[in-house]
């Protein structure tokens, strides 16, 4: 049977739902297609994160080497060229995330297997992969195949399938050696960097209003603050904002940012951008206020306002009272 | 430091409505204002920062017709040096690994010490030119870079991970590198220094000036083939509030008082 490998995503020991979102993906081509899913865990000390893949996946190949113990491209692409020579996969995935964006597309030049990055929906059609992504904007669906080959790699973006549960059984883990690397190595890890903790916390607000580009300029902010002060709101932004330095990165929401809860989020000039939403995937109420009736934003808000934002942030002061 | 950047023409999308070609083979481009790739205007700026700090020349290169011309203009009126288009009739619609093919030609034409890139662009989004370009270089490269700090024959980045966590990478030079949106703050452009650079040249290199056979990026080179545009489906919609903005504004509050605890 042709083999589907999930490339498995960890750092510091941690496993994200991104790759437990690939063994939901893997199984519905289990199914449709007769694909037998496997993983790779590729680390040091990572016996822990192959178990747990176990409970998910039949069969779990594991090369664990001290040289790996954090992620660089130059290393792991070495070691996955080694086991899709030996395993001969049909389809590789891995999360279209930091860590699939640095290595798939290097892995296809380096194994010859062409590439689809961020795709939302992946399909076996014969010989054939198909895939679907989200462009201009989330605006628009596009449909691609890639020129047939003997295997394919595909990245996929995080959220478009659910998180798997455990399959019921241990899977088997088999120990691959670590293959020779490049000599000599031209790409170091140094180190992590995090955000230091800041005075404004996002993720515990009970009351959001955000602004995202819709907001236009950075004299702007001031009234942003003043509606969130009035409706006794914390003031939160989309990626734009943060890019343009208007708003500190603290306020940031979203995958790079910070993942939300509020009870409701009032969202003013969002589009709706997926790194966005899926940091607000577990707020309650959504309002969205945008002018363009087709911002993606729009599919996924519980109320929707097509109105220029500052019309109704004016009118919401208004009638918030003094 | 010799430095390369590769940028894209794209239409500004974030704030306008996209309507498709009713045969879904692209979008209509009429209504669309054009310009240079958001995350391409970031690399820019910052391969300019680093020619103002440790000297050195910075080059952009683009493939495209005649009218991504203006977006090289205005990269030489933001301080590039020299501008290169490559275009010729046999790249067609090309894919990531196409233009990265052309990206590599015109590395090989130089002495560059680093080339910058957007992470990825705002209309299909791949992200795929600037690893694909270095694997065919052989170079080293790092994605979604939010600082370069030269440090001798190597570059020290930072990458961005998730949820405001970064990792430090050191590489060898030559080496390749994607800019992240926010790395910097992009200097304004004027209408007065686009008409500075009006009559700086910009050269055009087809395939046969970069040594390129029609085999290496015509439709056979392709290994992501397009098959059509759609609208995305109706997902869950929105209940839509209507009315004058007060009107619309009371509604919102009292949705906020009910369901979002508000005061």
């Amino acid at each position: 049977m042709p083999k589907l490998l999930i490339v498995v995503e960890h750092r510091r020991g941690t496993v994200k739902d991104t790759t437990f979102e690939l063994v939901t993906l893997a199984r519905q081509l289990a199914d449709t297609s007769g694909l037998e899913p496997a993983a790779a865990v590729v680390g040091h000390q990572v016996g822990a994160i192959a178990d747990t893949l176990a409970r998910y996946v039949p069969r779990v190949v594991v090369v664990d080497a001290e040289p790996l113990a954090h992620f660089r491209y130059e290393t792991h692409a070495a070691v996955l060229r080694d086991i899709l020579e030996a395993e001969a996969p049909f389809l590789t995935l891995a999360p279209h995330t930091a860590f699939g964006m640095e290595l798939f597309p290097r892995l296809s030049v380096e194994s010859g297997r062409p590439c689809a990055t961020d795709c939302i929906g992946v399909e076996v059609e014969g010989p054939e992969l198909s895939v679907v992504r989200s462009v201009y904007s989330g605006k628009i669906r596009s449909r691609a195949t890639l020129a047939p080959a003997a295997g394919y790699l595909a990245t996929v973006r995080s959220g478009s399938y659910p998180v798997a549960s455990e399959a019921g059984g241990a899977g088997a883990v088999e120990q691959r050696p670590c293959p020779a690397f490049p000599t000599p190595l031209r790409t170091e890890h140094l180190g992590y960097r995090e955000e230091e903790a800041t005075a404004v916390d996002v993720s515990q607000a009970p009351l959001i209003v955000a602004v995202g580009r819709g907001i236009k300029d950075a004299d702007n902010i001031p009234q942003a603050q003043a509606l969130a002060d009035r409706l006794g709101a914390v003031l939160a932004c989309s990626r734009p904002v943060v890019d343009k330095k208007w708003l500190e990165k603290e306020r940031q929401v979203g995958t790079s940012g910070r993942t939300v809860k509020p009870k409701a989020y009032l969202a003013l000039g969002i589009s709706g951008a997926f790194q966005h939403m899926a940091g607000i995937k577990g707020s309650g109420v959504l309002i969205a206020v945008n002018k363009d009736p087709k911002a993606p934003i729009f599919g996924a808000a519980d109320y929707g306002v097509v109105e220029d934002m500052f019309k109704i942030m004016d009118a919401l002061k208004a009638e918030a009272g003094a | 430091m010799q430095i390369l950047v590769c940028v894209k023409r794209v239409p500004d999308t974030a704030d306008a409505e996209v309507v498709l070609q009713p045969d879904g083979s692209g979008i209509k481009e009429e209504d669309l204002a054009f310009g240079i790739n958001e995350w391409d205007n970031y690399a820019v700026e910052e391969a300019i920062l680093l020619k103002e700090a440790h000297g050195g020349t910075v080059t952009v290169a683009t493939l495209g017709s005649s009218e991504s011309e203006d977006v090289l203009r205005r990269c030489l009126a933001m301080g590039a040096d020299e501008a290169v288009r490559v275009d010729d009739a046999s790249f067609g619609d090309a894919d990531p690994y196409v233009v990265a093919r052309g990206m590599a030609a015109v590395v090989a034409k130089g002495a560059y010490d680093l080339v910058l890139t957007g992470a990825l662009s705002g209309d299909h989004g791949f992200g795929m030119v600037g690893p694909v370009l270095a694997g065919y270089l052989g170079r080293p490269h790092a994605t979604l870079v939010t600082s370069v700090v030269p440090d001798g024959s190597h570059v020290r980045v930072t990458r961005e991970l998730e949820g405001g966590l970064e990792e430090t990478l050191r590489l060898e030079l030559p080496a390749v590198l994607t800019i992240q949106t926010g790395i910097n703050e992009p200097r304004y452009v004027s209408i007065m220094g686009i008409r500075k650079v009006r009559a700086k040249e910009i050269p055009i290199l087809d395939a046969a000036a970069l040594g390129l056979a029609p085999a290496d990026i015509g439709a056979q080179a392709k290994r992501i083939v397009h098959r059509g545009l759609s609208a995305p489906p109706a997902g869950r919609s929105a209940e839509m509030l209507k009315g004058t903005p007060a009107e619309i504004a009371r509604k919102i509050l009292d949705i906020l008082r009910e369901r979002g605890g508000m005061a």
